[in-house]
């Protein structure tokens, strides 16, 4: 039993997502002392009420009510986790190549304004909506990666920090769509409906992402099967982060830039790269939203950014900027929105108390470096200990540092940690269910 | 030497008893004894990864030792951390100074221990007790500087003037001497012997013999973790300390034959290259060739465009118009890096943190970090783990290059020698008919040094040309077959190794001589 603890710790990926669920376990603790605190300074709010309280939240969709409520929510969330998969595969992406993406608001907002022209300027009735969806996506693409090359551009060029540059293209961006829209207007913008300043959904143009009966199955829901695009992507870019030459190249640009440079890497060419990619998986993001057909587009954003944008920030930290982790880091936050809803909808409290414990996770999530480092040390400790006592043949003379070259099995490969990164979240997920 | 300082009636001021510490993979420290008396300057004498940082570290409180205990003043202590150390007055000037760059030199000094009423510094009181300790002790420091201004000897006088401030008793200097000038190494011995003669007891950690010889009172040698004794410097010779150190006698000459130069692989004509700092020409015009079969050494202080003309080489630094680089009949001039590596260029880089590793990538992933598109590493982009793994392994053997978990050890985790190492191995193995070799076997030990110099050698005889930048003179007349001395980014002089002298080369070096033309120099 023992034994099987140390090995446990012992490995990087597993200290990955303990120090994740220990960030999680932190926002719940906060959440639940605000509730409590809210109920002993509200006469009108019992001590019980603050338990249910907690409940609902861990509860997420769970917490509707109603089996059916339950499934709409459920169907809802995993629609809502898609663009926030893409935002943190962004944000991650860059994360590991050194670079910090906090323009994909901006990228975002490009994305789904090229994808919704494209779906909506094409008669359905001359080209087949398939085509139209294709052509749609790629563009919001295009422009996604158009819109993270520039800030990668002046990194790279005049090295100009891509954080102040990111932030401007998201202004720039942000003013840029509503321009574009009123200018347009009369073209997207959605007067059949009493709304005003959304766009027309693209379902009218009848270019809609395909659900295959999800939506009914999850309760008339939104769900279609972007949530599995998103999915293959996240593989797809761990795959080609850990297992190809080009992964290789951008992480060692991430890493040290000068020893890449030295090693005859275009460090330049891979800072724009990496950037570029990243603006692409925003908008792809943003594009996967849009075309679901049935989504209200709000076309005057200058006075602000899509909180998805920005939401790729925690959730690539939560994930530790493994692609693998981010579907999971964001599925999680959006789980703990929908318990916000539930909790404003079947409790005295109001929804904000979830996105407050979100809020204490990602400062956890922001100090995960050190709760691995602790959970190290602790594996470390516990291991020596272990070694020094019951194995002298350790303490062998010969077992100087070249002939132990076994031990190395004992730091394992990356992708092992995605492995545990996969099953470790994915009994979070059901532990979440089971309440 | 004043040798009444040293106290041996009394207790021991700090004594290790029996250390043991273990690492994952490496038993770093077996059993190690150390006594260090009252007074007295101990030198620990090791080969990189001998275990003697560990058994700093556990001294320091960095590490807790699985086995030994720790005696002060003839007293057991236990040291959890930096702040027991300190308490016991154990300081430590690390060989990577712990200095905040952009604070002064006294915000430095008294960082973490600063006087204060309320919360409000008391810089007044702190700045007297810093004065009076630089001169009680003859380091000399500006207060009011900022730590990136000042030199590498005045940082390190900061470090000392932290430790005296804080009362230490117990100074530990881990190879003090590897990032200093001569000039300063020279005024550094001088300020350890007055604070020896103050009654201060002094670690000294360092792999160079002559100051060992020169400085210390005893000295306790470790060899791969284990302890091998402890000897009294007037006693010994610095023969039987290298003996000790490696567990073999050290050659400190290099074998070699004479040159039998060949082709001209390298060709430099008009080479001028700007300064990145100051903007101005670093290296003036410079022409050399270099053939195959021989060692070309440039030889000069460091910061007379050493750097930038490697730079220019190997294509890091742009060079002026006019320049031209020449391999193997080819103008490389414009190529880019990528071009010269796979074009028969190696080169052993100046600093292995900063160009020569991704420290943050395992050693496998640095063996391959110009080869991995290279067919046998790479098929369709997917890289061939396989053959990476194997490729490493077989290097790792070859060089000799230790580590706690072989092929996967992350390389920030190991020694600055097997880091050096795993370069030269690197650079070494790729096909190459030009090495370009900066400062290879600095802060390394003799051990290695003398295994990096016969690696050149051999390289030289396997018909490679190789150009040295070297700061040692000694490595300078040990290994060329034609030294050049370069001052303000120019060639001021060649020499034949067999007819000049240390002393001759360093009044090039220096500037007070050179050879072609130029205004106000002796012609010879």
């Amino acid at each position: 039993m023992k034994e099987e603890k140390k090995g446990f710790l012992a490995k990087e990926g597993v200290r990955s997502v303990i120090a994740s669920l220990i960030c999680i376990l932190g926002g719940l603790i906060v959440g639940f002392i605000v509730l409590v605190v809210l109920a002993v300074f509200n006469e009108n709010i019992s001590f019980a009420e603050a338990f249910k309280g907690i409940v609902t939240v861990l509860g997420g969709p769970f917490s509707a009510g109603s089996f059916h409520d339950a499934m709409f929510q459920l169907g809802n969330m995993l629609f809502q986790s898609t663009p926030l998969i893409m935002t943190g595969l962004s944000v991650a992406l860059a994360f590991k190549t050194g670079l910090f993406n906090i323009g994909a608001p901006g990228q975002y907002l490009m994305g789904a304004m090229g994808s919704l022209i494209v779906a909506l300027s094409i008669p359905t009735s001359v080209v087949p909506p398939v085509i139209v969806w294709i052509l749609a996506l790629l563009t919001g693409i295009l422009l996604g990666v158009l819109w993270g090359a520039i800030p990668g551009f002046f990194k790279a060029k005049f090295n100009v920090n891509e954080v102040i540059v990111c932030i401007m293209t998201n202004w720039i961006a942000a003013n840029v769509v509503s321009w574009v829209f009123k200018v347009t207007g009369d073209n997207f913008i959605n007067y059949a409906e009493t709304k005003v300043n959304f766009i027309r959904k693209t379902a009218t143009n009848g270019v809609a992402t395909w659900s295959f009966g999800l939506n009914d199955l999850f309760g008339g829901s939104y769900l279609d099967i972007s949530i599995f695009i998103a999915t293959v992507i996240a593989i797809v870019l761990y795959v080609v982060m850990n297992k190809t030459t080009f992964g290789y190249e951008l992480r060692a640009c991430g890493f040290n830039k000068n020893a890449s440079k030295y090693a005859g890497m275009n460090e330049k060419r891979n800072i724009i790269l990496s950037m570029a990619i990243a603006g692409g998986l925003a908008a792809c993001g943003a594009a996967l939203w849009c075309l679901n057909g049935s989504q209200d587009f709000k076309w005057e954003t200058y006075l602000t950014l899509p909180a998805d944008g920005f939401n790729g920030i925690p959730a690539a930290l939560l994930a530790s900027n493994n692609p693998i982790g981010v579907i999971f880091a964001s599925i999680f936050l959006k789980y703990l929105g929908a318990g916000g809803s539930n909790l404003a909808a079947h409790t005295s409290f109001n929804e904000y108390v979830s996105p407050l414990i979100i809020a204490v996770i990602i400062y956890f999530a922001g100090a995960s470096k050190l709760i691995k480092d602790l959970l190290a040390r602790a594996a470390h400790k516990k291991k020596t200990a272990a070694a020094a006592l019951a194995d002298p043949t350790s303490r062998d003379p010969g077992g100087g540092p070249k002939e132990e070259p076994a031990s190395g099995t004992a730091n394992p490969p990356d992708e092992d940690s995605a492995k545990d990164d996969l099953i470790a979240e994915d009994e979070n997920a059901e532990g979440g269910e089971e309440s | 030497m004043d040798k009444g300082r040293i106290n041996e009636s009394a207790p021991y001021a700090v004594e290790m008893r029996h250390i043991t510490k273990v690492f994952p993979g490496i038993v770093a420290n077996d059993d190690i004894t150390l006594q260090l008396r009252r007074g007295e300057i101990h030198a620990l004498l090791g080969e990189n990864g001998a275990g003697k940082s560990t058994l700093m570290s556990v001294l320091f409180g960095l590490y807790q030792p699985e086995g030994g205990e720790i005696y002060k003043n003839g007293e057991k202590v236990t040291i959890n951390d930096p702040n027991d150390a300190n308490a016991l007055g154990i300081g430590m000037v690390h060989q990577h100074f712990k200095l905040v760059d952009v604070f002064t030199v006294l915000d430095n000094i008294i960082l973490g221990t600063e006087p204060s009423t309320l919360g409000f510094l008391r810089k007044k009181e702190a700045r007297k007790k810093v004065m009076r300790l630089s001169k009680e002790y003859g380091l000399n420091v500006d207060p009011d500087a900022l730590v990136e201004d000042i030199t590498v000897g005045m940082q390190q006088r900061t470090e000392i003037l932290k430790m005296l401030y804080r009362d230490n008793e117990i100074l530990i200097f881990d190879e003090p001497t590897a990032v200093l000038t001569p000039q300063e190494i020279t005024e550094l011995m001088g300020i350890i012997r007055g604070l020896a003669a103050e009654g201060k007891s002094i670690l000294f950690i360092s792999h160079k013999l002559n100051e060992i010889m020169e400085i210390a009172d005893r000295c306790t040698v470790l060899r791969k973790g284990k302890y091998v004794g402890t000897v009294n410097i007037a006693e010994t010779s610095k023969e039987e300390l290298s003996s000790m150190m490696v567990g073999r006698g050290v050659k400190f000459e290099v074998d070699k034959d004479d040159a039998k130069p060949g082709e001209t692989v390298l060709s430099i004509e008009h080479l001028s290259v700007k300064s990145r700092i100051h903007k101005k020409l670093a290296v003036k015009d410079v022409s050399l060739t270099v053939r195959s079969g021989e060692i070309v050494c440039i030889a000069g202080i460091d910061g007379n465009g050493q750097s930038e003309f490697v730079g220019a080489l190997s294509g890091l630094e742009k060079c002026e118009s006019g320049s031209r680089i020449v391999l193997n009949g080819e103008d490389v001039t414009k190529k880019n890096i990528r071009y010269k590596n796979t074009h028969g260029v190696s080169h052993i880089p100046e600093d292995r943190h900063k160009h020569g590793l991704i420290l943050d990538y395992t050693l496998e992933q640095n063996m391959v970090l110009q080869r991995y598109f290279e067919p046998r590493f790479q098929h369709g982009g997917f890289i061939k783990f396989d053959e990476v793994r194997k490729y490493a392994e077989g290097l790792i053997d070859k060089y000799d290059v230790r580590s706690g978990q072989g092929p996967l050890t992350p390389a920030r985790g190991m020694s600055g020698g097997n880091q050096q190492k795993a370069i030269i191995a690197r650079e070494l193995d790729r096909d190459h008919d030009l090495l370009i070799a900066v400062q290879p076997t600095r802060g390394l030990d003799v051990g290695a040094i003398e295994f990096i110099h016969e690696q050149i050698v051999a390289s030289r005889d396997a018909g490679r040309a190789v150009l040295l930048v070297s700061l040692e003179l000694e490595e300078v007349m040990n290994l060329s077959d034609r030294i050049l001395v370069m001052y303000e980014g120019e060639i001021v002089g060649e020499f034949d190794p067999k007819k000049t002298t240390v002393q001759e080369l360093g009044l090039y070096m220096a500037g007070a001589k050179r050879q072609h033309g130029g205004e106000g120099g002796d012609a010879e």
